[in-house]
């Protein structure tokens, strides 16, 4: 007998799976190559493998994460746009195209705007009409929408979605063209105000109309795996993680599809998020440094910060989405800073004769020179290993090749008239310097100060630059979790069940609304509760309120957690707090303005623990190599992980190698073995 | 062993980014908050500009054009400054915008020494003057424009002066939102003088010193090797502003060779008594722009570049006017025509990537008015896109922000929540886009009726002189600013022009479309 967990991450190359037994407290691991035309085949094959050593009734609980909706504005895979037709207020059908009329690129004639989701043919105006202050001006008319219902079966319409000015602040209007659309038109039908109810036209707009989209593709996909897993004889539910990082049932993923969009990169999130709560730490910056890109993001007390918006399909910039680069989504999503900084990421001369690392990447195909599969470009990793930090992967089961490394790299440091030793390191400076960067946009940019923070690294190649980013940033705690290269799937296991509900509430707060917004926290938790109860066993559970702030006349709202009692001194506090650590000062006694409240249901997951992932290969013997640092190279200790017991302490320079990562301790640092199995670092 | 270079060309890049961030996140008026009109840059100790966030074409351009009035303004007047001074001004014939752009400055000191400055640009909506948000066509002289604000210090020793903040208090419709947006302004020059200290720390003094010094040096080879791969010749253009029934000339002569580019504007009309008049800073920024468009992603926007690029415009003009001349529309209306006329003259020296001209025009709307709930006064500003103009190979864009500005719209229901206004329509100007081989990009139909009597002011162009097409492509249509009465009569207004709105009426704006390129195969 058994009981599996699996986590099944179908990215756009290969599908992951990574699965525990929770009576054996065993992990397995499957990958398979993604199917993208059909993206249920790889997830299925995945599954498949893993029946190889369970019965389907072993299975508990299968988590997901997809790629579908990102691949799907991307227009990478052969998935196709949905027929989606639009239902606007008059005279503003194209909205949803001139978005915010800025430019992406200031200085680029030849821009091109990305396609619109629904082409003007497919946005229809009715006359109705909701002013500013949510009084209804004109009410739908019936039969004008039921000749539009006809309209759009006539040119063939799998979902719609309806967006009315003001309907964030009276929906009537909407509610009422959705009854009679749904009794004409055979489509799934999205009214903005259950979508996304807060103010802004076009952003609204558009998070209805890319959750339309969504929809029918998501409601096909997720048939198709629930149906496949019934034919395996697998029954167990299937949970989808939100953009917002927490476990969704299927009926959510489906309704809501926008809640799923960005699930894959959150998951480390949330296991640095476990790892904090393990090792009692407030404060942590989660640091996943893989092999074309590094992320980072930051949990505080527990919780992962969220950012409000996001744009689906869109292009990044130094580590920010360009705004007008792709299809708004206001929707919670785990706030995440990204930049072209990895393992295969290409050093190379910029045209301007300096010394460039990225955007470029090898990719895993053909991957860093010193990889011997034909890459012929020095990439971070062949800096890395001519620097002494890495000699193989796998735990010795990959041997890096030093001459292609130096061959790779001699094309770069000729031009610059440099060493090689000088250009490697370069390199790493300047890819840290890529990464603190990101670091700084989820903190600094968000009013945090990342020198008070603890940065829990991982992903291949974090562990090995951890310290040296930490230095630059001026961080002096880190924790290396066992397993990093493994380290976001295992996150996936670690997950709560997260669902989040929102209230539009825009109005100037005073302690006369105490007992209205306390009310209201009431009403939508109890719907919350109600609805949760449907679906789900709802015994423990945790619930999370906020409240969104700004000094009236602020187009920016901060999210402030509220007490449960409702009090408005203690938010005033906090936010009068957060508003100075972000902008440098505080207004006090001018007025502040709510616009809306937010509700979070939180269920907790039972498997706290990190699972032990160790191979057991007994103990390495200990070898000294010479490893470069910042004054140059120092005869440094090469240990085994698994051999340090807990309890271990060592000074640097020393070098740990486990089977999918290697941590680089530079002098002044010291570790220490926790007996979680995570190291720390300090300096 | 360093890296100066990079680490420090990066550095530049992000904290003004960071700048930028913190200042439209706290700032209060929509026109910041919502549609970004401001820009922050980084200046050497010469005041060289060596990082800027991609903003606002017309405000980073004439940024270090700005510094260096206020400098030598500084000078004569035998100020020095000293650590913890913070420095703001409006005067255009310094600072080279408009009165609404008011500009915070910030020497930073290392160890007593003046290394750089931090500056930022944000375009207040109200700085006095005869009509609310300060842009009128009726102002006839820079006084009637609003408060001139010379360089003065806005902090000493740390500490805000409280009675210059009061001047400005005093001397604008909206004093809450003015000033709350001033705060945000003082806090991004914080954050980067901190950003910046942090830098200059990390790779000391002298290393910062020499990689401003490569960064401008390694601008100046890769644009001296992109103008190497152009073709060089010597055209003239000119093109059109409206005033009345009256067509300002706006004349370029641009050349391309070896040593770069020259623009000379000789052959421009005289400056006139009415706001088109574009300050030397204006025209600076918009003809860097211009030639800036004709270059790689690469080339940043510093004295590298800007030392291949000689203008020439004489002074009393409408390129280079002088004192008291009003000029609040010179940076939002002359300076799309000069880069029309530029770029006009480019496509007779560069066949294959210059543009058809665009909608041309900004398109600024102001309003205000006595609030009918608060009885408060309030004043709103915005501008408006237009069509693209097509492109060898392509469309040009639908309703969009060309050129000179790059500002986002204000959401409709913002504006609605907060003003006494309800929107009509907001949507392409169907076959607004001039005919061609590629078409140009459809203008933008924007109407809203009065809650409340209302005071309007439209500032637009290309009513009469329509975009121009390009190799046999078509014209755009025309502007058009209309007012529709409540009893349904059709009033029309001119390109440049203010009215007053009663409750039930509608003013109209349709914003030019975009000229088409190449002609269409028969």
């Amino acid at each position: 007998m058994a009981r599996v967990v699996a986590a099944v991450d179908v990215g756009g190359t290969f599908t992951d799976l990574v699965a525990v037994d929770e009576i054996t407290g065993r992990l397995y691991k499957v990958k398979t190559r993604s199917t993208p035309q059909r993206p249920e085949e790889g997830f299925l094959d995945a599954v498949k493998k893993l029946l190889e050593n369970f019965s389907p009734n072993d299975f508990e609980l299968i988590i997901h994460v997809n790629t579908i909706g990102t691949n799907l504005f991307r227009g990478q895979l052969a998935l196709k746009m949905p027929a989606v037709s639009l239902v606007t207020t008059k005279g503003f059908r194209d909205v949803v195209e001139i978005g915010r009329q800025n430019r992406p690129e200031l200085y680029n004639i030849f821009y091109r705007r990305p396609e619109p989701i629904v082409p003007r043919e497919r946005r229809f105006e009715v006359s109705e009409r909701v002013d500013g202050k949510g009084v209804v001006l004109k009410e739908v008319d019936e039969r004008e929408l039921e000749s539009l219902a006809e309209e759009m079966e006539k040119i063939g319409t799998e979902s719609v979605a309806i967006c009315f000015l003001n309907s964030y602040l009276n929906p009537v209007n909407e509610k009422r063209a959705k009854e009679v659309l749904s009794r004409r038109l055979k489509a799934l039908i999205f009214t903005s105000y259950e979508v996304d109810p807060e103010y802004r036209e076009y952003e609204r707009t558009s998070t209805t109309v890319v959750n339309a989209a969504l929809a029918p593709v998501v409601s096909r996909y997720i048939a198709s795996v629930r149906q496949g897993l019934d034919g395996l004889g697998v029954t167990c539910p299937v949970q989808i993680m939100s953009s917002a990082g927490g476990l969704v049932d299927v009926d959510e993923a489906v309704n809501r599809p926008v809640a799923c969009i960005e699930s894959g990169p959150a998951a480390g999130v949330i296991g640095a998020a476990k790892v904090a709560e393990a090792i009692g730490l407030k404060r942590v910056i989660s640091f996943d440094m893989g092999g074309t890109t590094a992320k980072a993001g930051v949990v505080v007390d527990g919780l992962p910060a969220t950012v409000p918006e996001m744009e689906v399909g869109g292009r990044v910039h130094m580590g920010r989405i360009i705004k007008g680069s792709g299809y708004p989504v206001r929707f919670p999503s785990i706030d995440l800073a990204e930049v072209s900084a990895g393992g295969g990421t290409i050093i190379q001369v910029s045209k301007t004769g300096g010394l460039q690392v990225g955007p470029l990447s090898a990719g895993a195909d053909p991957g860093p020179a010193c990889y011997g599969m034909s890459g012929e470009e020095p990439t971070i990793t062949d800096a890395n290993h001519l620097l002494g930090r890495v000699e193989h992967l796998l735990g010795g089961e990959m041997k890096l090749n030093t001459v292609l490394a130096e061959k790779a790299m001699e094309k770069v440091a000729k031009q610059l008239g440099q060493t090689l030793v000088e250009t490697s390191w370069s390199s790493l400076v300047l890819a840290n310097l890529h990464m603190a960067r990101a670091v700084h946009i989820v903190t600094l940019e968000r009013g945090l100060d990342p020198t008070e923070f603890t940065l829990v690294a991982f992903g291949g190649a974090g562990p090995m630059h951890a310290a040296e980013l930490a230095e630059q940033i001026g961080i002096s705690k880190i924790v290396i979790p066992p397993s990093p290269g493994l380290f976001s799937s295992l996150g996936l296991l670690m997950t709560d069940m997260k669902y989040s509900y929102v209230k539009g509430y825009v109005k100037i707060i005073s302690k006369d609304d105490e007992e209205k917004i306390e009310q209201t926290y009431r009403e939508i938790e109890a719907y919350a509760v109600s609805q949760l109860s449907r679906k789900v066993a709802l015994k423990d559970y945790r619930i999370v309120r906020t409240i969104d702030l700004r000094y009236l006349g602020q187009g920016y709202e901060i999210e402030v957690g509220a007490p449960h009692p409702f009090k408005l001194e203690e938010v005033f506090t906090k936010f009068e707090e957060l508003h100075s650590s972000t902008y440098g000062y505080k207004h006090v006694g001018e007025k502040i303005e709510s616009t809306a409240l937010r509700v979070y249901v939180i269920i907790p997951t039972r498997r706290q623990t990190l699972p032990k992932t160790y191979n057991q290969r007994g103990n390495a013997a200990k070898s000294v190599r010479r490893v470069f640092f910042r004054d140059g190279f120092m005869e440094s200790p090469v240990l085994w992980r698994e051999s340090l017991e807990t309890g271990y302490e060592a000074e640097g320079p020393l070098v740990i190698e486990e089977y999918d990562s290697t941590t680089v301790v530079p002098p002044d640092w010291r570790i220490h073995v926790e007996d979680n199995g995570c190291m720390v670092m300090k300096r | 062993m360093s890296l100066p270079y990079e680490v420090v060309k990066h550095s530049l890049l992000y904290i003004s980014e960071e700048m930028g961030v913190a200042l439209r996140k706290s700032a209060f008026s929509p026109n910041i908050r919502e549609r970004a009109d401001h820009s922050c840059a980084i200046l050497d100790w010469s005041g060289r500009l060596i990082g800027q966030a991609e903003h606002i074409p017309v405000h980073i351009g004439s940024l270090p054009h700005g510094l260096k009035n206020t400098l030598a303004y500084l000078e004569k007047k035998g100020v020095e400054m000293s650590p913890g001074d913070m420095y703001v001004l409006n005067d255009p014939y310094i600072a080279g915008t408009h009165l609404n752009d008011i500009t915070t400055i910030r020497p930073i000191f290392y160890r007593g020494e003046l290394v750089a400055y931090v500056a930022n640009k944000a375009h207040h909506v109200d700085v006095g003057g005869i009509d609310p948000s300060s842009i009128s066509i009726r102002a006839e002289t820079l006084l009637q424009e609003g408060i001139v604000i010379p360089p003065v210090k806005l902090m000493k020793e740390n500490k805000i002066m409280e009675d210059v903040v009061d001047i400005l208090r005093n001397n604008t419709r909206i004093p809450d939102i003015t000033l709350g947006d001033l705060r945000a302004q003082i806090a991004a020059n914080l954050i980067g003088e901190k950003k910046l200290l942090d830098l200059i720390d990390k790779v000391s003094l002298p290393v910062f010193r020499e990689a401003v010094e490569q960064i401008i040096e390694k601008t100046n080879q890769l644009v001296r090797q992109e103008v190497a791969q152009l073709p060089w010749g010597r055209a003239v253009a000119e093109d059109f502003l409206e005033l009345d029934d009256r067509d300002l000339v706006i004349k370029a002569e641009v050349e391309v060779g070896s040593h770069g580019f020259r623009v000379n504007f000789a052959g421009t009309d005289r400056q006139v008594n009415k706001p088109l008049n574009a300050v030397l800073g204006v025209t600076i920024a918009a003809t860097t722009y211009t030639i800036r468009t004709l270059l790689g992603p690469d080339i940043l926007l510093n004295e590298g570049f800007t030392e291949t690029l000689s203008i020439h415009a004489p002074e009393g003009t409408l390129v280079n006017p002088v004192k008291p001349a009003p000029v609040a529309a010179g940076n939002l209306e002359t300076s799309q025509r000069i880069v029309d006329t530029i770029y006009k003259a480019l496509s007779e020296i560069i066949h294959d990537r210059i543009p058809a001209a665009s909608t041309g025009s900004m398109n600024n709307l102001m309003m205000g008015g006595t609030h009918p709930e608060t009885g408060r006064a309030w004043a709103f500003y915005e501008t408006i896109g237009g069509g693209g103009g097509a492109r060898p190979g392509m469309d040009g864009v639908d309703g969009i922000h060309c050129h000179m500005t790059n500002t986002l719209n204000t959401p409709i229901e913002v504006i609605e929540h907060y003003y006494p206004v309800l929107f009509m329509s907001y949507r392409f100007r169907d076959g607004s886009g001039g005919v061609g081989r590629w078409r140009g990009g459809m203008g933008i139909e924007r109407s809203l009726k009065a809650l409340a009597p209302l005071h309007v002011a439209v500032m637009g162009d290309r009513s009469r002189h329509r975009p121009w097409g390009l190799k046999g492509g078509g014209e755009g249509a025309p502007s058009e600013y209309l007012i529709k009465k409540a009893n349904g009569t059709i009033i029309k207004l001119s390109s440049k022009d203010v009215a007053t709105l009663n409750p039930g009426d509608t003013l109209i704006i349709r914003t030019a479309g975009g000229g088409g390129y190449g002609r269409i195969e028969k």
